[in-house]
C-alpha cells in the first residue's frame, strides 16, 4: 500500500519535481515518517501473530487498537525478590494435644514467636457423653448388654474417638463376647439417644440402622468375592442386553418407516387394498425361520428367550421393508404471510437427496413433462402429488429389485443344496427388463449411437 | 402515493385470511443482427421484461423492478420505476438475470425471479434473424396475508390499455396442456405402484416359501447325517 501511495503522491505532496534528493535521499525519509504515523506500532509484549490479525497490510488503519500500551500490551509478571526477606529461625515448641509436655523442634518465622503451636486447632475431641448410675438404671438398661460392657465401650469411644474399626479390634474379647462393629454401633448411638431424650425431652436424635448396615455389607462383600468367571459372565449378559435394546429401538424405527410406507400407499386409490392386505397378514403367518440357536451362550434363560423373539420378529420385519426407508415428498407449507412466487411450491426440498431427484428427473423426461411447469395454483399441487408418487415408485422399484435379488440367491442356495432340482420364481416376478434388453440390444444394433432414446 | 399518508406503514397488521394473487409473465426475446457487430463484438439485441398476465397497471403496487444483468455491462443494476418494465441491449453471450420486484408497501418483501437469457435457438428462422426469439414464463405472486395498504393497493389497479392485452405465449393453452398431461402421468404412475405393490408382496410371499424349503431340505438332511 505504502508503495502505491508513494506512486500515486498522496502521502508526499511535496516531491512535485523529480529531483535526485527525492529519489535517493528525502523518499526514504519521508517513508519512514508515514511508516510511523500510519502503521501503528505492535504494542510490547503482543505475539507477531495476534498483531498481523489486527493490523493487515491491506487495511492500514486497524478497527479497533489499545492506546494505553505504555506499560505493555500484557500484564506485567509478578516482581520477585524486591523486598527485604523474613528470616526462619530454628525454635523449640509444646504441642497443647500432648499430656507429657515434650519438647520438639521446628523452623518457625521469627515474627510468630511466643504464638501458639498452629496445628493444635486441629486436635479436635469428641465429646462423648457420660452418664450416673440412676440414668443407667432408669434409661439404659437393654438386652444383651451388661453395665460393665457399656462402660468398656465407652471406655473405648473416649480412647479412640469414635473409629469403631478400631474399637472393635481393641474390644476386651476376653471379658466380653466377641462383637461387630455394627453391634458396637447400635449400642453407641442408642446409649447416646436414650441419654439426649431422657436430659432435654427432644426427639431428634441419630438413629442407627444397623440392619441396613449388615446388609450392605454382606452386598459389598458379595460383590467383592465374586469369581472371574461369574465377572465374565455378568459381562456377556449386559452386552447381550444392550445388543437387545439396539435390536428394538431399530426394529421400532423400521416399523415406522413401514407405516409410513403403508400410509402413503394407501392415500392412493386401490381397489384392492383389503385382499392385499389379507395376502400380508397371511404371509407373516406362515413365516417360519430356519434354525437359529447360535446364541446359546446367554446363560440367562430369560434373556435368551427374549433375545429370540426379537431376532423372529426382527427379521420378519426387515423382510418386510427391505430397502424401504420413507415414501413421497414432504414439501414445505406455505402458511406464513408475505409474499411469495408460486414457482416456489414446486421447489423439491433439499432434504430429498441428490439420488432420489435425479431419479424424479428421469422419470419425467421419461413422461415427457415440464420440470418446470406453469405454475398455477392446480397445477403446483398436481405436479407435487405427481413427484411424491414417483418418489414412491421409485423406492418400490428398489425394494422389488432387492427381493428379486434375494430370490436368485435363494434359488441358487436351493440347486446347491438339491442337485437337479430347481425353485421356480412365479413368472410374474421374473423380470420383464428380458424382453427390454433384448430389445435394446437390437436397437443398439440398428443406431449404437443413440440407445437411450428408446426409452 | 396519497394513499400511503392514509394506511401508513404502521397502518394496522396484516389482513389474515386474504391471499391476492397477481399473474405475471417474464422472459426475454432476443434477434440476431446477423453479423457480429465489428465495434464491441456483439450479436444479439436483446429485451428482458416483466409484465402482468392480465391487463392491468402493475406499478400501483410495484415500486420498482430491479435488473441485474452480467458483472460486463456498464452499471449491471438497471432499476425500472415504471411501466413498460422491461430494458434493451445487446450482447453476445447468454447468462442468467436477477429480476426483483420491489412492491409499495416496504413490510412486503421483494420476490426474486432468476431469467437465464436466452440468445440462440436452433430454428432456421431465428438463426437468420428474421424471425426474434421468445423464452418466457408465466409465474404468479402470491400475497398471503397482505397488509392493509397492499391490499389496497392490489385491489385498485387500472387496466393499462384499453386495446387487448396479449402475449407472445398461449400460456392459456400451455397451462391446459401441462394439466392434462400432468393428470395423465399421475394414473400411469399410480397403476404402476398398484403393480409394483403387488409385485412385491409376491415377492416376499415366494421368499418366504424358498427359505421354508431350504429349511426342510436342510433339515431332512441334517437328520439323515445324524442317522
Amino acid at each position: 500500500m505504502a508503495d502505491v501511495r508513494d506512486i500515486l503522491d498522496i502521502e508526499v505532496p511535496t516531491t512535485t519535481e523529480l529531483t535526485k534528493e527525492s529519489i535517493l535521499g528525502s523518499d526514504k525519509k519521508n517513508r519512514k515518517r508515514y511508516d510511523y504515523n500510519k502503521m501503528p506500532k505492535r504494542p510490547e509484549g503482543m505475539h507477531r501473530e495476534v498483531f498481523a490479525l489486527l493490523c493487515k497490510d491491506n487495511n492500514d488503519v486497524p478497527p479497533l487498537f489499545p492506546t494505553d500500551t505504555a506499560k505493555g500490551y500484557k500484564q506485567v509478571r509478578a516482581k520477585l525478590g524486591m523486598k527485604k526477606v523474613r528470616p526462619w529461625k530454628w525454635a523449640p515448641f509444646t504441642n497443647p494435644a500432648r499430656t507429657d509436655g515434650a519438647i520438639f523442634h521446628h523452623w518457625r518465622r521469627v515474627a510468630d514467636a511466643g504464638k501458639e503451636y498452629p496445628f493444635a486447632k486441629f486436635n479436635k475431641k469428641v465429646p462423648i457423653p457420660t452418664y450416673t448410675n440412676t440414668e443407667y438404671v432408669q434409661h439404659l438398661v437393654a438386652n444383651g448388654w451388661t453395665r460393665a460392657e457399656t462402660d468398656h465401650l465407652f471406655d473405648l469411644c473416649r480412647r479412640f474417638d469414635l473409629r469403631f474399626i478400631i474399637i472393635r479390634d481393641r474390644w476386651d474379647r476376653a471379658k466380653f463376647p466377641a462383637r461387630s462393629v455394627e453391634d458396637l454401633k447400635e449400642r453407641y448411638y442408642q446409649v447416646c439417644a436414650a441419654l439426649i431424650k431422657a436430659k432435654s425431652h427432644t426427639d431428634k436424635v441419630y438413629i442407627f440402622d444397623a440392619e441396613h448396615e449388615k446388609r450392605r455389607k454382606e452386598q459389598l462383600k458379595k460383590l467383592f468375592e465374586r469369581t472371574p468367571e461369574q465377572v465374565e459372565e455378568e459381562q456377556t449378559l449386559l452386552a447381550e442386553l444392550r445388543k437387545i435394546e439396539q435390536r428394538k429401538k431399530e426394529r421400532d424405527r423400521k416399523t415406522q418407516d413401514l407405516q409410513k410406507l403403508i400410509t402413503a400407499a394407501d392415500h392412493q386409490a386401490d381397489p384392492r387394498k383389503s385382499e392385499r392386505k389379507s395376502s400380508k397378514k397371511n404371509s407373516s403367518s406362515s413365516r417360519n425361520r430356519p434354525n437359529k440357536t447360535d446364541t446359546s451362550h446367554v446363560c440367562c434363560k430369560i434373556i435368551f428367550i427374549y433375545a429370540m423373539v426379537l431376532l423372529y420378529q426382527e427379521i420378519y420385519i426387515v423382510l418386510l421393508t427391505q430397502a424401504v426407508e420413507s415414501a413421497g415428498i414432504k414439501f414445505p407449507d406455505f402458511k406464513n404471510s408475505g409474499v411469495t412466487l408460486r414457482s416456489q411450491r414446486i421447489k423439491l426440498p433439499s432434504s430429498l437427496g441428490q439420488k432420489k431427484m435425479k431419479g424424479i428427473e428421469q422419470m419425467l423426461n421419461e413422461l415427457r413433462l415440464e420440470l418446470n411447469p406453469p405454475p398455477t395454483e392446480q397445477i403446483c399441487q398436481q405436479f407435487n402429488e405427481l413427484r411424491s408418487d414417483i418418489v414412491l415408485h421409485y423406492e418400490l422399484r428398489s425394494a422389488l429389485s432387492t427381493c428379486d435379488y434375494e430370490l436368485q440367491s435363494l434359488r441358487h442356495q436351493y440347486e446347491a443344496l438339491v442337485p437337479g432340482k430347481t425353485l421356480t420364481i412365479p413368472p410374474a416376478l421374473l423380470p420383464k427388463t428380458e424382453p427390454e434388453v433384448k430389445q435394446e440390444i437390437i436397437d443398439v444394433v440398428g443406431s449404437p449411437s443413440t440407445p437411450s432414446i428408446t426409452h | 402515493m396519497a394513499s400511503t399518508n392514509e394506511f401508513g406503514p404502521d397502518s394496522g397488521g396484516r389482513i389474515k385470511g386474504v391471499t391476492i394473487v397477481k399473474p405475471i409473465v417474464y422472459g426475454n426475446v432476443a434477434r440476431y443482427f446477423g453479423k457480429k457487430r465489428e465495434e464491441d463484438g456483439h450479436t444479439h439485441q436483446w429485451t428482458v421484461y416483466v409484465k402482468p398476465y392480465n391487463n392491468e397497471d402493475m406499478s400501483t403496487y410495484v415500486k420498482k423492478v430491479h435488473f441485474k444483468l452480467h458483472e460486463s455491462y456498464n452499471n449491471p443494476n438497471r432499476i425500472m420505476t415504471k411501466p413498460p418494465y422491461e430494458l434493451t441491449e445487446t450482447g453476445w453471450g447468454e447468462f442468467e438475470m436477477v429480476i426483483k420486484i420491489y412492491f409499495h408497501d416496504p413490510n412486503e418483501r421483494p420476490v426474486t425471479v432468476y431469467h437465464i437469457l436466452k440468445l440462440f435457438q436452433s430454428t432456421p428462422e431465428i438463426q437468420l434473424g428474421k424471425k426474434s426469439l421468445v423464452s418466457e414464463f408465466y409465474e404468479e405472486i402470491v400475497f398471503q396475508d397482505p397488509t392493509a395498504l397492499m391490499q389496497h393497493l392490489l385491489s385498485s389497479s387500472r387496466p393499462m390499455t384499453l386495446g387487448a392485452w396479449r402475449h407472445n405465449t398461449d400460456f392459456e393453452a400451455l397451462k391446459e396442456s401441462t394439466m392434462k398431461d400432468i393428470m395423465e402421468a399421475r394414473n400411469k404412475i399410480r397403476l404402476e405402484v398398484i403393480d409394483l405393490k403387488e409385485k412385491l408382496t409376491l415377492a416376499k410371499e415366494t421368499i418366504a416359501k424358498f427359505k421354508e424349503e431350504i429349511a426342510n431340505i436342510s433339515k431332512a438332511g441334517g437328520s439323515l447325517s445324524v442317522a
